[in-house]
This record gives C-alpha cells, sequence and structure tokens, in this order.
C-alpha cells in the first residue's frame, strides 16, 4: 500500500507558492528513489534503527525548550553555511549550548540537506532528532526513522485533515513523534483535528517565505493547552523567545539565527545557550512573588506505578489514593503500598501521599492511615466536622457544589458560595488542613469528572483556602486557575487515558483507569505555569469588601465607591479611556509581566532583599525602654534598586507601556526627584523624549537629581506657581497633558491621580509586597504581623501593603509626613488632618480649607510634601483597614541618623518617617495596640538617603 | 474590573439641568441675540482680580459693553484647567482676599446692578465637594444670582451627584466638550449640559491666542449639529477676528484671558470695556463679510 499524497490541483499550487515548488519536486524524488521499494520493505529498515528517543518528555519540562536547526541554505535566506560546514560539529555545539532536540533539514534542493546529515547528526547526539522534510508520500517516513529520526514534521498545509491523521498515526506506528505545522487558522483546525500532541506555529508564510513575528504568538490563543506547542522562525533577539515562553509556548525551533552565527563552535554554543536561557522561566530567587502564586497539584485516583512515577516526574505534590468501595479508582491495599513504596523511594522529598475515603468510620480510617502510612485522608463523603476531630491524619474535606446552582442566576451562585464558604469555616474550624470544592450530581463520589461551576468556585476560593476539583484537564487547568483564586487544583479524569469517542480506557486486568503519562506531565506544566508571568492573578483567598482590594467598573474604590473616580478636563477623558484600555490588556499580557521582571531582575537590580536590621530593632526596643532581641524588625530594601528608590519599577512599566501606546513623548512630575529620575532613567533605556516637571522648592532642595535628569538627557522645567512643589508640578504636568494629549504620555509617579493611574501605579509597585511576602515565608515561615510604610501620594505604601490587605491578621500602618506637628497646621498629613475632596483628578483625602481651596503641604521631605493622598488609601482609612501614625520633620531626621548609626544604611528622609513612627508604636501610643514583644516587622526603606544629605547639612 | 468607555447617555428627566429656572433664563438670552442677529457674546473674569471693587466695576464695564451673559471665575488654588493668564490671576485674587463669602457678595451686587444678564459661575469641583455641604454651596451662587455654573474638571462621568444639587437649586450646569471628545460622546454631553454647551476650541489650556487652530471649524460644525442647546465658543478666543469667525458656526463665544489680561494688575478697566465694544461690534452677524465655507 503506498499512500502518496494528490498532486494538487493548479489552484491550490498557486496558494501554496514556493512550497507547492518544493512539494512537486518531491514527489518526484520520492516517485525516483523509492520506486521499487514496498511500504512494508521499508518498515523492516526503520525496525533495524537504534530505538527512538522521547520527545515530549524534554519539552513537558518547565519552560521553553529550544529545538535547534542544521540547515545549509534555505530559500529566503539564501546559503547559511560553506558547503564543507561540519554538521556533526554544529549539532554538538547546540547541544552543549542547551539544544532539547536537534532538526535537520534533510529536503536537498531548496535547503541543501540530506539524509545523511540527518544520520550523521543522530548518530553524534544524546537528544531526540527532528527530521525537517516536506513529507509527501507516507514512503518517506519509515526512510526518516531508518536514519535514525524521533520527530519528523509534517506540513498541515500540505495534506487534507484525513491524510494528514493517517500520516500522524503512521508516524507514531513507527515510534516518530510528529510536529504537524501550521500558518493560518485553516491549516490549524486541521492540525489539531490530526490528534498530533505536538503543534507547530510557524512565523514564516512557507507560500511568501514572509515572517511576522507576531503571528505564532496571536495563534497561539487557538491552540488548546492540552497540545505541546512550538514556535517557528522569526528569531531575532532573545527576548522573543522570553516572550514566547510567556505567553506559553513550550519550544521554540531557531535555525536562520543561529545559522548565521558563523562555524565556530563556541560562539554557536553560547548563542544556543542564550536562547535556552531565556526560555527558562524564573527562578523563586529571580520572581519571589510568582512562587506564591504557584497553585499545588494533586493527581488523583492513581492506579498503578507508572501512573505515580508520571505524577513524580512531572513535579505533582500529591497523588491520591482511592480507598472508596465501589469506585473505578479503588485499590487493594496491597497494590496502594506498592505505589507509596515506589513513590517515596523514586522523589526526595516526595509527594505527599493523599488516601481518598467516603464516610468511612473514623477508626477504620485511622487505622489505614497507620497501615500505609498516609500522609493525609481526603473525606469525600458526607462526613461532619465532628468526623474531622477523631481523624489522626491532617484533612481534606471534599465538598460538592450543588448542580442546580452551577449556572443559574447570580443571585443563586451568591447564595449558594455564601452557604459553600459557611459550611467550608465549619470544616476550617474543626481542624480541617484544605477544602476542596468539587461538583456534585455524578455517579461516582471520588470525583466526578464534571467541570466545576466556575463562578460559584471562586466566588467560594475568595474567602476560603480551597483547591479545585472536578472536571479538570491539561485543556483547562490553566484559565480556571488564572480565573478562580484557589490554592490548587486536583485532577483524576482529567488524566487519563481515552478512547478515540473520549470514554476513559479500564486496563483490561484490573478494570481500572490508568494515568497517561504526557497528559499528567502537561496537567502539571499547565498548571504551574499558569500564573507565572500574571502577577495580577488572585492566588489566594482575600476576605474583605472588594471595593479595597480594587475599583469598580467606574473607577472608584472603598465600600461605598467613595474615593477614586476621574475629575478632568474633558479633552482628558478620551485619553484616560485608551490608557483604562490599555492597561485592562497589558494586565493580562504575560508577555509585558515577563518583559518587566526582566529589567527588574537585570537592570534594576531587584528584587530588592529582605534585610533583618537586628541592631536598629534593638535600638527601638531600648528607645522604649522593653526587652532586647525580641522584635524582628526587616527592612525591605527598595532603597538598593537601580537609582535608588522603589519608583523605577513605575517608570519602566509606564515606560513599556508608552510604547504600545504608540506615544512619542513622555512627561512626568517629580518631589524628591526620585520618581523624575527613574522616569529619566527609563526613557533613556528606551530611547524616548522625557519632559520632567519639578517645583523650585523642590529643585533648590534636591539638587543632586536635578543634575541627574539633566545628564540623563530629561528636560527639567522648574514650576513657580502655587507652593512651588510636588502638588504644583502635577498641575503643571496636566497643563502639558491637557495640552499635547496626542502625542504625549504623562508618567504618574504616585498612585494618585485619574482613573486609571491609581489602580495602574499600585499594580506596577505592589511587587514590593508581593515579592517580601515570599521573602518572609523563607525566613520566617509566615507573614509580618505589622507592615508599615511612609505615605505622600502612596505609591510605596500600596506597592507594600497591597499584598496583605486580605489578611486579616497583618496590620497595616502608613506614616504621614507630620512637619511642624499636625496641630501646627504645618504638616503633609491628608488622613490624619485632612477631609474628602478632589484634588489632582481623583476623590480622597487632601488638605483643603472650609471654602476647597488646597491647603499648602510642609514636609522637610519632598517626597511626603503633598497634600493629597492615593484614593486605595483613603477608602483603606475610612474602612480601618489602615491605622495611619505620624512622624515630625526631627523625628524623621533622628530616625534616619539612627538607621545610619545602627546599620549603616543611610535611608531617605521618607521612610525615615515609618521608622520613627514604628519607634513611637513600639514604646506604646495611645490608641494603637501595642506590637507584641515577637513581633515580625516589614517595614518599607523606600528610598536612599543620599539626596537628603544636603538638608541634613543645614539641620546640623 | 475593566470599565467601558463612559456610555453616550441621552437626556431623560432624572439626568441633566435643561429644566432649571437657570437655563431657561440662559436660553432666552441666546434667543434674543440670534433674533438681533448677533453671536451672544459671554465675557469671563475672575472674581476679586485684581480686588474685590475692580472686579465689580469690570463685570458691570463687560455687560454694559455688549457681553449677553457673564462667567464669573471663582478663584481656585490649583486651576490645573488654566494657562498663565489665568492662574496668575486666581493667585493674585486669593492674595487679596478672595473668598467663596466674596464671591457670593460680588455676584449679588453684579445681579442687583444688571439683573436680566445671566451669571454662571466657573470654578473647580473641589470648590463645590470638598465643602462640608456642596448642596448648600450651590444653593447659595443661586440665591445670590447665579443661572448656572460650570465646573472646568467636571465631565458627565462623574456629574450625576452635582446635577442633582444644581436641579434642587434651579442652577444649570454647563458641561464642556473638547476637540478629542468622541462623536458618540459629543451627543451625550449636549444632551446632559443645561443652558448652553461650552465647545473648547483647542486641545489644550486657557489662554489667549492669535489665532485659531485649523480644524476649529468642523469640529464646532459637528458640535453644532450635534447639540440640542446653544452651543458657546471658548478657549484662547481673542479678538474681534475669532468672534467672527466663530460666530458663523456657533451661537455664542466666549472670552476669558483676553479681557483678564487687558485688566490687568493695575485693573484697567476702561481697556477691557474697549475690548469687549470691538468684541461685540463683531459679534453683529450682519457685518459679519462672507467666509469660505472651511473656517
Amino acid at each position: 500500500m503506498t499512500a502518496i499524497a494528490p498532486r494538487p490541483s493548479t489552484r491550490t499550487a498557486e496558494r501554496l507558492g514556493v512550497l507547492a515548488d518544493i512539494a512537486e519536486r518531491r514527489r518526484a524524488d520520492v516517485a525516483a528513489e523509492l520506486a521499487d521499494r514496498a511500504l512494508a520493505d521499508l518498515g523492516r529498515d526503520a525496525a533495524l534503527a537504534p530505538a527512538p528517543r522521547d520527545a515530549l518528555g524534554p519539552l513537558l519540562r518547565p519552560g521553553l525548550h529550544v529545538i535547534a536547526e542544521v540547515k545549509r541554505r534555505s530559500p529566503s535566506a539564501g546559503a547559511l553555511a560553506s558547503p564543507e560546514t561540519d554538521v556533526v560539529s554544529r549539532a554538538r555545539a547546540y547541544v552543549a549550548g542547551g539544544a532539547s532536540i536537534v532538526s535537520v533539514l534533510v529536503e536537498p534542493h531548496w535547503f541543501g540537506g540530506t539524509i545523511d546529515d540527518l544520520a550523521a547528526v543522530r548518530a553524534a547526539v544524546t537528544v531526540p532528532v527532528l527530521a525537517k522534510e516536506f513529507v509527501v508520500d507516507r514512503r518517506q517516513l519509515p526512510v526518516l526513522r531508518a536514519a535514525g529520526a524521533d520527530l519528523v514534521l509534517l506540513l498541515s498545509a500540505l495534506h487534507q485533515t484525513r491524510p494528514l491523521r493517517s500520516l500522524v498515526r503512521a508516524a507514531r506506528d513507527l515510534g516518530m513523534e510528529p510536529l504537524v505545522e501550521a500558518h493560518d487558522p485553516r491549516e490549524l483546525d486541521r492540525a489539531l483535528a490530526s490528534d498530533a500532541r505536538l503543534i507547530g506555529l510557524n512565523n514564516r508564510d512557507l507560500r511568501t517565505l514572509l515572517v511576522d513575528p507576531d503571528h505564532a504568538v496571536r495563534l497561539r490563543a487557538s491552540v488548546p493547552d492540552d497540545r505541546l506547542v512550538v514556535a517557528e522562525s522569526g528569531v531575532r533577539e532573545v527576548a522573543t523567545v522570553a516572550g514566547w515562553r510567556a505567553v506559553g509556548f513550550d519550544a521554540a525551533l531557531i535555525g536562520e539565527a543561529l545559522m548565521t552565527t558563523g562555524d565556530d563552535p563556541i560562539a554557536i554554543r553560547a548563542r544556543t545557550a542564550a536562547f535556552v536561557a531565556a526560555g527558562r522561566p524564573p527562578s523563586a530567587a529571580e520572581d519571589p512573588a510568582a512562587a506564591d502564586r504557584t497553585p499545588f497539584v494533586k493527581i488523583c485516583g492513581v492506579t498503578d506505578v507508572p501512573g505515580a512515577m508520571a505524577a513524580v516526574r512531572a513535579g505533582a505534590d500529591a497523588i491520591g489514593l482511592n480507598f472508596a468501595p465501589a469506585t473505578p479508582r479503588v485499590l487493594d491495599e496491597r497494590t496502594a503500598a506498592t505505589i507509596i513504596a515506589a513513590v517515596r523511594a523514586a522523589a526526595s522529598p516526595p509527594p505527599l501521599v493523599v488516601g481518598v475515603v467516603v464516610d468511612r468510620d473514623p477508626d477504620d480510617a485511622n487505622a489505614l492511615a497507620r497501615r500505609l502510612d498516609l500522609d493525609a485522608l481526603q473525606l469525600h463523603g458526607s462526613e461532619g466536622p465532628e468526623t474531622i476531630r477523631r481523624l489522626e491524619r491532617p484533612v481534606w474535606k471534599v465538598l460538592h457544589l450543588p448542580p442546580e446552582c452551577a449556572d443559574d442566576a447570580v443571585a443563586t451562585v451568591a447564595e449558594a458560595a455564601a452557604a459553600t464558604v459557611e459550611r467550608a469555616r465549619s470544616y476550617l474550624a474543626a481542624g480541617a488542613a484544605r477544602i476542596m470544592i468539587d461538583t456534585a450530581g455524578g455517579p461516582f463520589p471520588g470525583g466526578t469528572g464534571r467541570r466545576a461551576a466556575r463562578q460559584l468556585a471562586a466566588a467560594v476560593a475568595r474567602e476560603v483556602p480551597v483547591m479545585l476539583a472536578g472536571g479538570l484537564d491539561p485543556a483547562n487547568v490553566a484559565g480556571a486557575l488564572v480565573a478562580t483564586p484557589a490554592l490548587g487544583v486536583d485532577v483524576a479524569g482529567g488524566v487519563e487515558r481515552r478512547a478515540r469517542d473520549g470514554t476513559i480506557v479500564r486496563d483490561r486486568r484490573d478494570g481500572r483507569p490508568r494515568k497517561d503519562a504526557f497528559k499528567v506531565g502537561l496537567f502539571v506544566k499547565r498548571a504551574k505555569a499558569a500564573r507565572l508571568d500574571r502577577p495580577l492573578s488572585d492566588a489566594r483567598p482575600t476576605p474583605v469588601h472588594r471595593g479595597l482590594l480594587d475599583v469598580d467598573a467606574r473607577g472608584r474604590w472603598g465600600v461605598e465607591g467613595e474615593f477614586g473616580g476621574r475629575y478632568v478636563p474633558e479633552t482628558l477623558v478620551g485619553a484616560l479611556v485608551a490608557l483604562e484600555h490599555a492597561w485592562d490588556g497589558v494586565r493580562d499580557d504575560p508577555r509585558f509581566w515577563a518583559e518587566l521582571r526582566q529589567l527588574r531582575t537585570d537592570y534594576v537590580g531587584g528584587p530588592s532583599p529582605l534585610y533583618r536590621a537586628d541592631r536598629l530593632a534593638a535600638a527601638l526596643e531600648r528607645a522604649a525602654d522593653r526587652p532586647i532581641g525580641h522584635l524582628r524588625l526587616y527592612l525591605k530594601r527598595e532603597d538598593l534598586n537601580h537609582t535608588g528608590a522603589h519608583k523605577i519599577t513605575n517608570a519602566l512599566g509606564q515606560a513599556l507601556l508608552t510604547r504600545r501606546l504608540g506615544k512619542t513623548r513622555v512627561i512626568a512630575e517629580t518631589g524628591a526627584g526620585q520618581h523624575g529620575v527613574a522616569t529619566a532613567t527609563a526613557c533613556a533605556l528606551l530611547d524616548l523624549p522625557c519632559v520632567v516637571y519639578m517645583g523650585i522648592e523642590d529643585v533648590r532642595r534636591q539638587a543632586p537629581n536635578v543634575l541627574r535628569m539633566h545628564e540623563l538627557g530629561a528636560e527639567v522645567r522648574e514650576v513657580t506657581s502655587g507652593s512651588a512643589t510636588l502638588k504644583d508640578a502635577i498641575n503643571e504636568a496636566m497643563r502639558d497633558w491637557v495640552t499635547n494629549v496626542e502625542t504625549t504620555h504623562y508618567v504618574l509617579g504616585s498612585a494618585v491621580g485619574p482613573h486609571p493611574y491609581p489602580r495602574m501605579v499600585r499594580d506596577l509597585q505592589r511587587v514590593i509586597g508581593d515579592d517580601a511576602a515570599t521573602q518572609l515565608r523563607w525566613v520566617e515561615g509566615r507573614l509580618p504581623d505589622v507592615a508599615v510604610a511612609c505615605v505622600g501620594g502612596g505609591s510605596n505604601a500600596i506597592g507594600l501593603l497591597s499584598r496583605f490587605i486580605g489578611e486579616p491578621d497583618v496590620r497595616l500602618i502608613g506614616v504621614e509626613a507630620a512637619g511642624e506637628g499636625v496641630s501646627t497646621g504645618h504638616h503633609a498629613a491628608a488622613l490624619a488632618g485632612g477631609s474628602p475632596g478632589v484634588l489632582h483628578g481623583s476623590r480622597s483625602y487632601l488638605l483643603q480649607d472650609r471654602d476647597g481651596q488646597v491647603i499648602e503641604a510642609h514636609s522637610i521631605s519632598a517626597g511626603l510634601d503633598y497634600p493629597g493622598i492615593g484614593p486605595q488609601l483613603s477608602a483603606l482609612y475610612v474602612a480601618g483597614r489602615l491605622e495611619v501614625l505620624d512622624a515630625t520633620d526631627s523625628e524623621a531626621i533622628e530616625a534616619l541618623r539612627l538607621v545610619t548609626r545602627t546599620e549603616g544604611i543611610i535611608p531617605a528622609l521618607e521612610p525615615s518617617h515609618a521608622v520613627a513612627a514604628l519607634g513611637k508604636l513600639v514604646g506604646g501610643l495611645r490608641g494603637h495596640a501595642l506590637v507584641p514583644d515577637d513581633a515580625v516587622v516589614l517595614l518599607g526603606l523606600s528610598g536612599r538617603g543620599d539626596k537628603d544629605l544636603g538638608v541634613l547639612e543645614g539641620e546640623g | 474590573m475593566s470599565a467601558a468607555a463612559p456610555a453616550p447617555a441621552i437626556a431623560s428627566p432624572g439626568s441633566g439641568t435643561s429644566g432649571t429656572a437657570g437655563a431657561a433664563r440662559i436660553r432666552a438670552t441666546f434667543e434674543a441675540a440670534k433674533s438681533d442677529g448677533r453671536t451672544a457674546l459671554i465675557a469671563y473674569i475672575v472674581a476679586g482680580y485684581p480686588d474685590g471693587d475692580t472686579s465689580l466695576a469690570a463685570a458691570l464695564a463687560a455687560i454694559d459693553g455688549g457681553a449677553d451673559v457673564l462667567e464669573l471665575g471663582l478663584p481656585y488654588s490649583d486651576p490645573l484647567a488654566d494657562g498663565a493668564t489665568l492662574q496668575h490671576a486666581s493667585s493674585v485674587a486669593l492674595r487679596n482676599g478672595a473668598t467663596f463669602e466674596r464671591s457670593l457678595d460680588l455676584l449679588a451686587r453684579i445681579h442687583r446692578a444688571r439683573p436680566t444678564v445671566p451669571l454662571v459661575p466657573m470654578a473647580y469641583v473641589n470648590q463645590a465637594v470638598g465643602r462640608d455641604d456642596p448642596e448648600a454651596a450651590l444653593r447659595r451662587l443661586a440665591e445670590a444670582g447665579a443661572s448656572g455654573l460650570i465646573l472646568a474638571d467636571l465631565t458627565i462621568d462623574e456629574g450625576a451627584e452635582i446635577e442633582a444639587a444644581a436641579r434642587a437649586a434651579d442652577l444649570a450646569l454647563v458641561y464642556l466638550v473638547a476637540p478629542t471628545t468622541a462623536p458618540d460622546r459629543r451627543i451625550a454631553i449636549a444632551h446632559r449640559s443645561g443652558g448652553y454647551l461650552y465647545a473648547v476650541s483647542f486641545v489644550g489650556v486657557t489662554g489667549a491666542r492669535r489665532s485659531l487652530p485649523p480644524g476649529v471649524g468642523a469640529f464646532l460644525r459637528d458640535v453644532r449639529a450635534r447639540s440640542p442647546i446653544p452651543v458657546a465658543a471658548g478657549f484662547g478666543v481673542s479678538r474681534p477676528g475669532h468672534v467672527r469667525q466663530l460666530g458663523r458656526v456657533v451661537d455664542g463665544v466666549i472670552v476669558g484671558s483676553a479681557l483678564v489680561d487687558a485688566l490687568g494688575d493695575e485693573g484697567d478697566v476702561a481697556r477691557m470695556a474697549d475690548l469687549v465694544r470691538g468684541l461685540a461690534v463683531a459679534a453683529q452677524r450682519d457685518l459679519t463679510p462672507r467666509l469660505p465655507p472651511e473656517v
């Protein structure tokens, strides 16, 4: 039986362009070369080839992997290597650089490849090899396998759906993994219908040979997550590969960019290694906050050792073994013991082993857990809270969501959620370690296989810690984790072997379902990557009013929606709406966050360290006449960032956004000069012209920063109106923006201003507290008791505190600048000494007289010398979630000196206010709870004090 | 939590201030100017600039020089929609003791002296909402003789609360429309504005300009076509030529910074009155030479 793809019609040939010529020529080649060879005959040759290498395993590991290609020439680039180039040494250099797969061009006429190249490379390397061939005839497959191919390329453009499917099957029967490539939605539909597990998306249109580097990214959204996806062509820079990883590609096929490196193996290895590094997901040290969002993954209903080992290899955190009689995955104790022994021998630390039981007598369950040494018991029946108290192991309680609420009206969902939350709390109160949410109604209580009611699950997960179960599979798990703040996921049926019609295949010997190792691997990979480059996705319960966490549809914050909004001249509304939409897009764009994180690690020097300041803590304790050595005070060292403060994160984020908005000019305001310097720096880096407005009073106080901005190429415009400080600089920047709104993006430096600014700046700065939470967990194993930050407009404060708003046990403290004292009227304490009104485009607290005239603020610290405060902080204050303290000018100076002398760190005057206030709190403040002796305190050291030395000089 | 673009809201009985007595007085004034063959001339001066007495004299002189409506700027500490001239005037007025109470007093004196001329205070939103009782502030403006109110940083998206207070006080709340306002939104604003619709002639802050920007004609014609109420163009209007040019398209013109410049710190009421008279002559449509259609 020979299966030759039919000769294309003339119309098809026109549509296919160059590709048609190549395919035609290949057909002629096959006819000539394999004329006398039967398929069965060729198959015998293939069977003699070395065993195929596992091609999918390497791609199932976290991150994006490099498929490095050998090709002598291409129709688009011409000759890429000299005829005598050593493909074997090149392939070895690829592997030495970390390539996971080597691709070898086999086509002779356009690409100068040979089957001998393939065989030589296969013999020389240890990784799988992809045969890059134009397969037009099924007989080519065994020939390629005989030469050693582990994977084979199939072009969806060359085949209709059914022939493509049969080629896929034929390749797999030979032991080769087919990579099915598509360039447009129609080709993609065919590729998906072929059941290929490996889908290639080509940026190059093979008909025209033109490359659109974003093409594959756009098409990626149409590929379900249950396939491995490869991006092909169009790589110029390392950053492109990093972006591909972030949007969910598992591999990048890189040819030209490596071929043009030349023949020097060391250079080739280095170039390969750069791409490989770009595909690697950030480590926990590079992105601590991501570790905090990474879900717990449990593979449930494991029925044999290979299934358990698949879970171990995939990096699952737990496996579940079913002991519920009359369910399909129920195990006898001997089989269970074998599985447990294998798992515990294979991994260190091994995944938790959880026993699933249904309404089992507690004594009986305890005996089972003791016999098998189970790490936890999962209760799947109608056990009440009292059962939990009688069990000797940690208990995971499954709550079934009533099916009638699954897709019902909002009111019903809210009611069902409230009822479920109440039940969950009763189990948690009884000592349950975890709550699992599953839909009910299926025939088997051990995992119903029904899709969980996502909306309801999300509502519950916002209130109590839960894991999602039911209806999950590799295709939908990432979406579920982005949509639901669940701590983890549990899967059984979604990763099992299935027949072509979708039914679960039972093993012939014991009648139990079996895990599909590919699905298990992909499920874990997709789950662990779901929130990786989505720093704004919720990953845990936040049981506070939504209005304290985010804006409503009108850009307002607060329980009553009483803060924020958009009070601006009509001219700016269009730009603000456009900005809001752009930001909404960015919030969900992993490429943006991956790029920003890369800048944070490589350029800013983040994540900033968390430093335990024992000598400072002791000094505060001594001054307060309290026992020494109890307080554990951690400084979040944002002062160590490039440019010396937290501001750079926001400036870089908004500068990247400026490019996306298509704006060509940047303006900013600055008080202390930190935001001005940060914006000037970001603009120098991204080559954007930059104008910074600065009050002349601040120009005088912060001369070094003015010089820095000049040297960075920014224009500093002195503002003389009003109090000639930060407030007036914002006014002037707004006027500039009103006038130049069509070309200019205004990089506002604080979490103030019209919507979407307070939210956008918060989104960018919340990395401070998100990172600190994980860093603190590493050293203390828990969250802080108190988080304290200074407050001017509030970008540093909201950045540090956001992570903890939904953590009821963490005290949040904002420290305002009291200037000469709040009672003197010469201060900058907007919350303590102000009232609600509108300043700079949003409704919030501000200093004002009874006519609504804004009163000038007074503070020795230019960064706090602002009469307003961000709307989210106002909302937190009014809701009682934010405690407000203050420190005077002289207290701040004293604190600056204390930190400098005790720790050798010169803090800026701004965070010195926070230190001063903490000192007062440790000593005991009327109206504020005492800090307990052994408290863990997190303090935002938002900037360094070099800029303030001149001011200190004047103070003696 | 994405907020959709502010949806165009066509006026309903519960929104807008077109039904207020203040709006009716303003509309009658525009109609009277129209039947006289004139573009309505709206003069803007700053309350208390350069001092209280002079600003009273300036207001009366502007009215006597031909202004149909008087906008009275209430000086503000942070006038971010204003250019250099009005920022300066605001800060001088505040330094010289301008307060809300004194502005009310000035308003009342102007109203007593020229009761038929609609008075429209112009301020910033915090001058209303930053006070203990915004409703009382609006009521007192109305009692002092105001027919309308303009808040430079209030848009229809945030206006519902102030609109309700304005309706209670029988004041027209005048909204602004800008060249950057999307077409649907222009309609929504026109239907929510009371008395007249304030068309900002260019993208920028207030301030006298030598010439009007290109494209202003097309923008104003578009707004005029969409608005059920009179349209007055402001920002940058300073010369009789501007008034003639704009008068072909809109129902009224607003002159502010140019008058404040003419008045100056020295309070040259006569110089300002001369300018008003010149502008009033230009507002006479019969004398207007025909212009090419694209202005």
